[in-house]
């Protein structure tokens, strides 16, 4: 056992213990050690990828449970692709403790906050680091539980506490996918540990109908938790959380469990053409989709969550078209612009204590800090040649035309331009022209807050040179994983040429609506568009009004089922069972002869039975 | 036989018994000599020493070939010794147990309860080892007289007088048929010796009166089923168990328990699978019956649990009923059988030793042995509580502790084997079960109690820290204990008769 990696994901853990027992007397001391925990586990997880660097993968475990043949181990593994996912982890993690020590300031839970912040981060690490699927989805749940807890956090707000609802029962939804899923690989192979169902799966043991099932399965898991088309509805409302939570969990952690998910499990999905066309289209959809209703939104969180989903859906999309490296870049430099854009608007809020854009206006000058480092973040994001966001994107438009998706390709253009359009309106809807409505003097945020803001920032710019087409760097590094076969497409030199020319082109159109003010916005020109959009196509209430209220009217009905019928039965059952317990203690009257009659006659009646069962009485 | 001839057998093996005996010795010439007034203390903490010696020379014969001694009456091999190894740990917290019982000025015949309780133990090991009908019952009776004494040593107690009362009185019913069921088993084969009369079933004559055979089988098991308080034999164990003091109680439900089982296990499994391999008509035939046995037995012990309010007798049912859940692997008839069971016995040691020191500690400060002695004890110890609250979600089976592995395996061997009535019925038994237990956890977390603050005794805390820690270690890791017994104990030597 290397101590050096199992206590990464226990020192958060630490965290959570320490806060829980001692927060009351640490008060807002308790960032402090929340921050220095994390950053141990941060300093820990880069010496483990370094290692990692051209060194072989890690995995150790210990029986935990054995019954006949199968053994269930618990314990951890370390490939490219986990080491990866634990220096993001662990530093966004840091980085949003650090934040959160100035967003969170006067709270009056504020010890509380970082223990929730230690739980989830030990889930989240703890899922990284898990060796087989029952592992992963102990984990899976707990970040589950954390995130509901950091939704929940205002548990006084009434949108908090239906917002952690809602997040819990649709991520859910998608976890019972994935509990089927993983039981029946389990079924099939016998194993849950990683690498024997994939040596089970190359080993062509299992038929290539179960591929696809257990495949599209364990995707819906992951649907569920990346907040895909048909369950996203929960990842806006998430927003009710506390801004820092939005940063960690809804742009680099919790989120990316899903596409980690695919990730871990891709020799599946590689066996099995229909599943990855499923997360394919799955993905290139949510990314349109989503990018559509990021248009109308006003709220500063709800556009930058609509991003999230489309950008996640990019990274399913670039997984299901074969591009692994593509999916894991993105998700990389996505969790720092993200977060980065994250942590930047929660610094307007906390300045201008409002959600709505348009009564902001004019921040460009009081906000020295903020501003340009969320222009950075809506650069990346955007796709400006030379940001990380850039080179990401460039790698899943070409996984995806290499991969023969045209029609999706397409569609992946188009959510560019939309993606470039939308984060421009916010940025020049927020940062420039004149302030509209707020009246208050607007003051920078401190340095505990700028501070992670600027290092997500210089990540922001310059993450993408991990891996560009002229040093592959990523690319070689996930490749070390031999389980794997990465394909290597050429990149089309036009490729890049339209990725750059659509980001440009949306970024000039959102100046000349929203700045020049020449082009008609289009809540004027297309008034019933608009409308459809900013309701977010009405999913929310088409879900309300099919399954909620559906299930509310069948829930009536088996209420009254279990009222009176099951209710009667059950009172009929314990009533014989009390009947019963009645006469036995009745019975044992404490006689002696009573006891030794009842030993006798109960021998006479079993020698009896096995004389008859027998067959010796004939 | 010659002296030459005694002195030949290897008598080193012996050293775990030889340690009780002569601590056994020891400890009555010494109360023989110490003046009345003194207190026995000294010997109590001698008494834990020889066990502690004993336990060590045990654990040095861990991975020993098999041996035996006495003309084959007397075997050394792995299924003794894992099953030792366990009365050893038992008997060792139920001294600790006994220090803290009652005042010395309230209960004379302290000392003899010492030593009278190393004479028990050492039957419960020679049941263990015996490969001969005469020796095993020797070593039955052994324990079963020491027991009775100790379930009668409040000589003035109106109680303890009644338990030892009953307990001597269908103890001897009991040793009757056993020994009824046995003169058959003699009488068809013409040998004491296990592995003989294995040998001899396979004879054509005795196969010819399969009948008698199975009778014999049947005969056996009801006068064992008295030591596992198994149905039919189980309505003793209420009244003996509510009658004599804590600590022998805990000794009865317990040690005395392990060593029945054991007992079962070694004469059942060895006469008739000794030659004839898993598929021998007598044990398949009485498969349903020892199930019917399990079923019964898990049905009683929990219903009429329910109605009890004195802790005491409800811990009686609750043991009748966990001797039921241990029948249920003896039912699927596979080398999976001994696995389970150790590992069951080994959660229940755990976790009925560390809920009795928790019963003992309550009823002997609150004077009343009504449950509701536990109401509020959260607030009054608050560690305590938490520590009967481990002990009650392992007995009642929730992951997390020995008692759920325990009964995990239990119920998938049922369910491996197709036994699917009794699987059933085993869960539908838990279910009551909580009813039961949890009624107890209201108590100490739920409802209002008066009085101070209270505090267990050293010896008392000892014990429940030990158990709590064990409960809850085979709960999150079970593979420590299931390895041990993997890599130490082989048990298949079990049916290698020695040279």
């Amino acid at each position: 056992m290397n101590p050096l990696i199992w206590i990464i994901p226990v020192l958060p853990l630490l965290s959570f213990v320490l806060l829980l027992l001692f927060g009351r007397r640490l008060k807002e001391a308790s960032a402090h050690v929340g921050a220095l925990l994390t950053l141990g586990s941060l300093v820990l997880s880069i010496v483990v990828l370094l290692n990692q660097w051209g060194g072989e993968p890690v995995k150790e475990t210990l029986s935990w449970l054995t019954f006949g043949e199968t053994t269930l181990s618990a314990g951890y593994l370390v490939n490219p692709l986990n080491a990866l996912m634990l220096v993001i982890v662990s530093l966004v993690s840091f980085l949003v403790q650090v934040y959160s020590g100035g967003y969170m300031h006067d709270d009056d839970r504020f010890p509380i906050f970082f223990a929730y912040l230690g739980l989830f981060t030990f889930a989240m690490l703890g899922l990284v680091l898990s060796p087989n699927l029952l592992q992963l989805y102990v984990f899976w749940e707990l970040v589950g539980v954390g995130s509901f807890l950091l939704i929940g956090y205002y548990f006084y707000k009434r949108e908090a506490r239906s917002a952690a609802k809602k997040a819990f029962i649709m991520t859910r939804i998608g976890d019972v996918g994935l509990f089927i899923g993983m039981i029946l690989l389990f079924w099939q192979v016998g194993s849950f540990e990683f690498d024997e169902i994939f040596a089970a799966v190359e080993a062509g043991e299992i038929s290539e109908g179960w591929i696809t099932l257990t495949a599209i399965l364990i995707f819906v898991g992951a649907i569920g938790k990346s907040g895909q088309f048909p369950l996203h509805t929960w990842l806006p409302d998430a927003m009710e959380g506390p801004t820092p939570v939005s940063a960690l969990i809804h742009a680099a952690t919790m989120v990316a469990a899903g596409v980690y998910l695919v990730a871990a499990m891709f020799p599946l999905f590689q066996a099995s053409e229909a599943a990855l066309t499923t997360v394919a289209v799955v993905g290139g959809f949510t990314a349109i989709f989503a990018a559509t209703i990021g248009l109308a939104q006003a709220d500063i969180k709800r556009v930058l969550a609509y991003s999230t989903v489309s950008q996640l859906g990019y990274m399913m999309l670039a997984l299901g078209s074969s591009g692994y490296v593509a999916g894991v870049f993105h998700l990389t430099t996505h969790a720092f612009f993200k977060a980065l854009l994250f942590l930047a608007a929660g610094s307007v809020i906390h300045a201008v204590h409002t959600q709505n854009i348009h009564e902001m206006g004019g921040l460009w000058k009081k906000m020295k800090w903020t501003a340009p480092l969320f222009l950075i973040g809506a650069m990346a994001i955007s796709g400006v040649p030379g940001l990380s966001g850039f080179f990401s994107k460039d790698e899943i438009l070409a996984a995806t035309y290499a991969d023969g998706r045209f029609g999706l390709f397409w569609i992946a253009v188009i959510a560019a331009f939309l993606t470039a359009f939308y984060m421009f309106r916010l940025f020049f809807l927020v940062f420039t022209g004149e302030s509209r409505g707020i009246q208050e003097k607007v003051k920078e945020s401190p340095v505990s807050m700028t501070f992670p803001m600027i290092v997500l920032g210089i990540l922001a710019l310059i993450g993408g040179l991990i891996n560009t087409p002229f040093a592959t760097y990523l690319s070689d590094f996930l490749a070390q994983n031999e389980a794997l076969e990465i394909h290597h497409h050429e990149t089309r030199w036009w490729i890049p040429v339209v990725a750059t020319g659509v980001s440009l082109l949306g970024i000039l159109m959102a100046w000349l609506v929203y700045v020049k003010k020449k082009v008609t916005r289009f809540s004027e020109s297309a008034p019933d568009l608009h409308y459809i959009l900013l309701n977010k196509y009405f999913i929310d209430e088409t879900y309300d009004y099919s399954f909620v209220k559906g299930t509310r009217a069948l829930s009536y009905f088996w209420y009254y089922i279990d009222r009176f019928v099951v209710e009667g039965l059950v009172g009929l059952v314990t009533g014989i069972v009390g009947w019963f317990s009645k006469i036995g203690s009745r019975f044992q009257n404490g006689q002696v002869q009573l006891y030794s009659s009842v030993a006798f006659a109960g021998m006479a009646i079993l020698l009896l039975v096995v004389a008859w069962i027998g067959g010796y009485l004939t | 036989m010659t002296l030459d001839k005694l002195l030949s057998f290897d008598w080193g093996m012996m050293a775990p018994e030889f340690s009780i005996v002569i601590t056994a010795i020891l400890l009555s010439l010494i109360d023989l000599f110490m003046p009345n007034k003194v207190s026995r203390k000294p010997l109590a903490l001698l008494g834990l020493a020889g066990i502690i010696v004993a336990i060590v020379f045990a654990v040095l014969q861990v991975g020993d070939p098999v041996g035996s001694i006495l003309f084959d009456t007397y075997r050394f091999d792995s299924f003794a010794l894992a099953f030792k190894l366990l009365f050893l740990v038992a008997t060792a917290m139920i001294f600790l147990l006994a220090l803290d019982f009652e005042g010395e000025s309230k209960w004379a015949y302290r000392g003899e309860f010492y030593y009278l309780l190393m004479t028990a133990l050492l039957g419960a090991m020679m049941m263990a080892s015996s490969a001969d009908l005469i020796t095993l019952f020797v070593g039955l009776e052994l324990l079963s007289i020491s027991s009775y004494i100790l379930a009668g040593i409040r000589k003035r107690n109106f109680h303890s007088n009644e338990a030892a009362f009953k307990y001597v009185v269908n103890g001897g019913i009991a040793t009757a048929i056993t020994l009824f069921g046995m003169s058959y088993i003699y009488g068809l084969t013409g040998q004491t010796n296990l592995y003989a009369i294995s040998e001899m079933l396979v004879d054509p004559r005795v196969q010819e009166n399969s009948f008698l055979v199975i009778m014999a089988f049947v005969m056996m098991f009801v006068g064992l089923s008295f030591k596992i308080s198994a149905a039919p034999f189980h309505m003793w164990a209420p009244d003996v168990y509510q009658g004599s003091p804590t600590p022998v109680t805990t000794f009865l439900s317990v040690v005395s328990k392990m060593a029945g089982f054991t007992l079962i296990l070694r004469l059942f499994f060895v006469i008739f699978l000794g030659t004839q391999g898993w598929h021998n008509q007598i044990l398949l035939d009485a498969q349903p019956f020892i199930a019917f046995v399990a079923g019964a037995t898990m049905v009683i012990g929990n219903v009429v649990a329910l109605r009890q309010r004195n802790i005491k007798r409800m811990f009686a049912y609750s043991s009748i009923a966990h001797a039921g859940y241990v029948l249920v692997p003896f039912v699927s008839l596979s080398l999976i059988v001994f696995k389970t069971t150790w590992f069951y016995l080994l959660a229940y040691l755990l976790m009925n030793i560390g809920a009795f020191a928790v019963i003992q500690f309550v009823t002997s400060r609150e004077k009343s042995e009504d449950f509701t002695a536990f109401s509020g004890l959260n607030k009054r110890a608050p560690l305590t509580a938490f520590m009967m609250a481990i002990f009650i979600i392992s007995l009642a089976g929730l992951p997390f502790t020995a008692g759920f592995i325990g009964k995990f395996g239990i119920f998938m061997s049922s369910l491996g084997t197709g036994h699917y009535i009794l699987a059933s019925v085993m869960i539908a038994t838990t279910v009551v079960s909580y009813v039961y237990y949890f009624n107890v956890m209201v108590q100490i977390y739920f409802r209002k109690g008066a009085g101070n603050r209270i505090r267990p005794t050293a010896g008392l805390a000892v014990v429940m820290v030990i158990c709590t820690i064990g409960t809850l270690l085979f709960g999150i890791y079970p593979s420590l204990a299931l390895d041990f017994f993997q890599s130490g104990f082989d048990i298949n030597d079990l049916f290698t008769p020695s040279e």
